[in-house]
């Protein structure tokens, strides 16, 4: 039922948007800037507030409790992790932590804490906050990045962390049950923002809906399915944002979206159609900033289900049947074709890995072999919203549908919203589906483990919604965990790439650069690879 | 009355209803001289032709096959090659448009078969037998009154999963009430007349009287009512197919090439103009024939 809701849901939603577009832009802004003057007395130019547009709502402001990326790309804003990336790439430098150190066996992590950090509700953060957020990391099942990130499961919830404690006031110890080599990375990911204790304990059940951390930015307000909007925080201790709002709007539907950004109502947006890429070079007062690339689209087949994708002869023959150059130039110059479950802006990326080439008759063959020769009905699950690393998967589903016809496989595609297509896939009810990754900390595991480990193929809440089973890679993966020696590790990543690449659980689609679109004014925006970033550098001038 | 029904009534029985043939024919025929005489149900009258000639003959007029893509082609503006240009995934769109004519005129037909059968019978039962019956029935008629008709259907599909079949049954189910509550309405006039009472009299059984009787005589209203909701049913199933709850890719049903086609608003207009094209002409000439219709039909405006 949830679905059906939803895309009730949405669709009232759409046409109340369509509506509201055609007759409040003007008035909108103008009360925006007449609050303003009002509010900020002092300031002699009024305040500088930043639009973001994107096409869905957060789901929740605790980090804790989500994965999707507009959740994240606010409360990155809210709160600080203990160490964070750099603006430009994922090299770790100092956040709440200014020094840190690891035992030689790899199993005790020691941070040093800055000792001048408040929290947003007045509070000082201290070792014991850091303590208290993980112990309550520990306790449930909900926050899915903890156990992909440390292996946490129902029988076993703290993973392989076994002991956080407060070894002074402003230093903290990790105690791993075994050598993680991306640990120091992995808590620099935005999902492991610290929050208030006091804050926490304070809203309870609620605490999602009034979000408490240190970052540059303090919530303000939460208009559901409209706006969030958070403002500055004079006292953050890293960089004072330069903005004094940003207001997070959502806009479903791109082409709406990017006539706001057109008409100035906004001012950054997220997720623009790549037909629209000319246009925005062509306007005098537009720019596309282009994130870096450290992402991958792919069509993953359901190994699991007894039929045709359980057989790896037909995997292989699906790869072959698909003409990826041609598939790619559907991402209209966004997207480079993927060969690989990590991209190449990775380290560890293997480019001996040749792709399989495209031959339908190839294809036809290994189908006759496996038993296929007039071939069979699959179900293709494909997300309705354009996503970061797919701008339009209806359109590539129906390119690959015609494809795969032409070797006898017949596709029905099954288009669902966002959140029933993750609930679908991680239940395995698709044969085939669409999904994709966005890298959270610059480490091969991030990808490998996650999306195609043994481990994270569990009914439900799959983060490898091929479950996709395979042992050798598995103890490949393990030992890439487990050793520190980066050199070693990368060697370990290409073997498994190649062992991916024989046992085709997926279709790569492409690694995109995804295209943010931007008001001129807007200075200083810095895209991370990993998604999302802080704004406080960011400018309007 | 008559507990034993006399030979000699029986052809004068017989003799009535032919005659009564007669005259409905010559009425047919004055009606449809007058739908001509009308220069806008003559349009439409046109436009419905020329689309069932397009679709029965899709494949030879379109200039291509509407699934095949060309990647490399896509996005082309209109040329002598693709007259009305290709879509997001190199596709012909006349090619498409020509098929999409036969999905349209499937809908139209299965979605108002749908209402007139369930909505005729649910009408001529409620008004003829009336009392607790015609009270049920027409409450649950205001019931699924009260729901807006698009969102009663995406409702539907909702439920019943999308795929244009779907589609159809829950546009088809959504007309229903129109067509119960104009049967209902004639009958009720018709039930009062002296004809009736005389089959009635005769002993005539209610199926009898219903089905040969009554509903003929109400059969103007009901061939408006269905015309006018041909157009209607083909608008609103374009609209769940434009929400993704209709026709399924890589169907060419105009809704969903709508949709498939927004994305490319600002800089391809031709992808989603014809297909709208398509849409308002089918829907514009079903409604200009039933306007026609009607004022034919209406024995108020004969002179």
């Amino acid at each position: 039922m949830k679905k059906k809701t939803g895309l009730l849901l949405l669709a009232i939603f759409c046409s109340l948007l369509f509506v509201v577009a055609a007759c409040s832009n003007d008035t909108g802004s103008k009360k925006d800037s007449g609050k303003n003057t009002e509010a900020e007395g002092s300031g002699s130019s009024g305040e500088k507030t930043l639009v973001f547009g994107r096409g869905a709502d957060s789901i929740q402001l605790d980090p804790s409790k989500v994965t999707d990326g507009e959740s994240l790309n606010v409360t990155i804003q809210i709160y600080d992790t203990l160490v964070k990336y750099n603006p430009e790439d994922t090299e770790v430098q100092p956040s709440l932590a200014t020094e840190w150190n690891v035992s030689d066996d790899g199993k005790k992590w020691t941070f040093k804490l800055r000792d001048d950090v408040k929290f947003h509700d007045g509070t000082d953060f201290t070792a014991e906050d850091v303590v208290y957020n993980f112990e309550r990391w520990q306790t449930g099942a909900e926050f899915i990045y903890y156990g992909y990130m440390f292996g946490a499961t129902e029988d076993n919830l703290k993973g392989i962390v076994d002991k956080v404690e407060a070894t002074g006031d402003y230093e903290v110890t990790f105690t791993l049950s075994e050598p993680n080599a991306p640990f120091l990375n992995t808590v620099a990911m935005s999902a492991f923002g610290i929050a208030s204790p006091e804050a926490i304990e304070k809203y309870g059940e609620d605490y999602s809906k009034h979000p408490v951390g240190t970052g540059p930015f303090v919530f303000e307000e939460w208009v559901p399915d409209d706006q969030i909007t958070l403002k500055k925080n004079e006292d953050y201790f890293g960089e004072v944002a330069k903005l004094d709002k940003v207001v997070f709007k959502t806009i479903p539907d791109n082409g709406a979206r990017f006539m706001e950004l057109q008409s100035g109502t906004i001012d950054v947006m997220n997720g623009l159609n790549p037909q629209d890429i000319q246009t925005v070079e062509g306007d005098d007062n537009l720019q596309i900033i282009r994130r870096p690339s450290m992402n991958v689209a792919y069509m993953a087949m359901n190994t699991d289900k007894e039929g045709p994708m359980a057989d790896k002869k037909v995997r292989q023959a699906i790869n072959m049947a698909v003409d990826k150059e041609q598939l790619i130039t559907l991402f209209e110059g966004v997207g480079k074709a993927a060969k690989n479950p990590i991209p190449p802006s990775l380290w560890g990326y293997n480019d001996d890995v040749e792709d399989y080439k495209y031959d339908p008759d190839k294809a036809k063959a290994l189908l006759a072999e496996a038993g296929y020769a007039d071939g069979f009905d699959v179900s293709l699950y494909i997300f309705s919203n354009p996503r970061d690393y797919m701008p339009q998967p209806k359109v590539t589903a129906q390119a690959i549908q015609e494809m795969l016809k032409k070797v006898n496989i017949n596709v029905k595609i099954v288009e669902s919203d966002w959140d029933t297509h993750l609930e679908a896939t991680e239940n395995g009810k698709h044969d085939m589906a669409f999904l994709g990754w966005t890298g959270d900390n610059g480490d091969p595991d991030n990808f490998l483990y996650v999306l195609l480990d043994k481990d994270n193929a569990k009914m439900g809440s799959a983060g490898n919604i091929a479950f996709y089973k395979s042992d050798e890679l598995h103890d490949l993966l393990k030992q890439a965990q487990v050793e520190m020696d980066q050199e070693k590790r990368s060697d370990l990543y290409k073997k498994a790439q190649e062992l991916v690449h024989e046992d085709a659980p997926w279709l790569p689609i492409a690694h995109t650069t995804p295209p943010l679109a931007a008001n001129k004014k807007v200075k200083n925006y810095q895209p991370h690879p990993t998604g999302g970033e802080a704004f406080n550098l960011v400018d309007i001038q | 009355m008559a507990f034993q029904p006399e030979p000699v009534q029986e052809p004068a029985s017989m003799l009535a209803p032919e005659k009564q043939a007669m005259k409905a024919r010559k009425m047919w025929v004055d009606s449809l001289l007058r739908i001509m005489k009308s220069k806008t149900s003559f349009i439409g009258l046109l436009i419905i032709a020329l689309l069932l000639i397009t679709a029965l003959f899709a494949p030879l007029i379109a200039s291509h096959d509407p699934a095949a893509q060309s990647i490399v082609d896509r996005y082309q503006p209109p040329s002598g090659k693709h007259i009305l240009g290709t879509d997001e995934l190199g596709r012909d769109i006349f090619s498409r448009i020509v098929y999409g004519t036969r999905i349209s005129i499937q809908i139209g037909l299965i979605a108002v078969g749908i209402s007139l059968i369930i909505g005729v019978l649910l009408g001529g039962i409620a008004g003829y037998f009336g009392r607790w019956i015609d009270q049920v029935i027409m409450r649950i008629i205001d019931i699924m009154m009260a729901f807006p008709s698009i969102l009663l259907a995406i409702a539907l599909v909702a439920v019943l999963g999308p795929s244009l079949r779907n589609a159809m049954i829950a546009v088809g189910i959504v007309g229903i009430p129109q067509f119960a509550r104009i049967v209902r309405g004639a009958v009720l006039s018709v039930k009062e007349t002296e004809y009736i009472e005389a089959a009635r009299a005769i002993g005539a059984k209610d199926g009898r009287i219903l089905g040969q009787h009554v509903l003929p005589n109400c059969l103007a209203p009901i061939i408006v009512q269905a015309t006018l909701s041909i157009g209607t049913a083909i608008l609103d199933a374009a609209g769940l197919s434009f929400l993704g709850l209709g026709a399924q890719p890589p169907s060419p049903e105009w809704g969903a090439m709508l949709s498939d086609g927004r994305a490319a608003l600002q800089t391809a207009p031709w992808v989603i103009t014809f297909p709208g094209i398509a849409i308002f002409l089918v829907v514009l000439g079903f409604n200009l024939f039933g306007d026609g219709l009607r004022d034919a039909l209406d024995p108020r405006l004969k002179q």
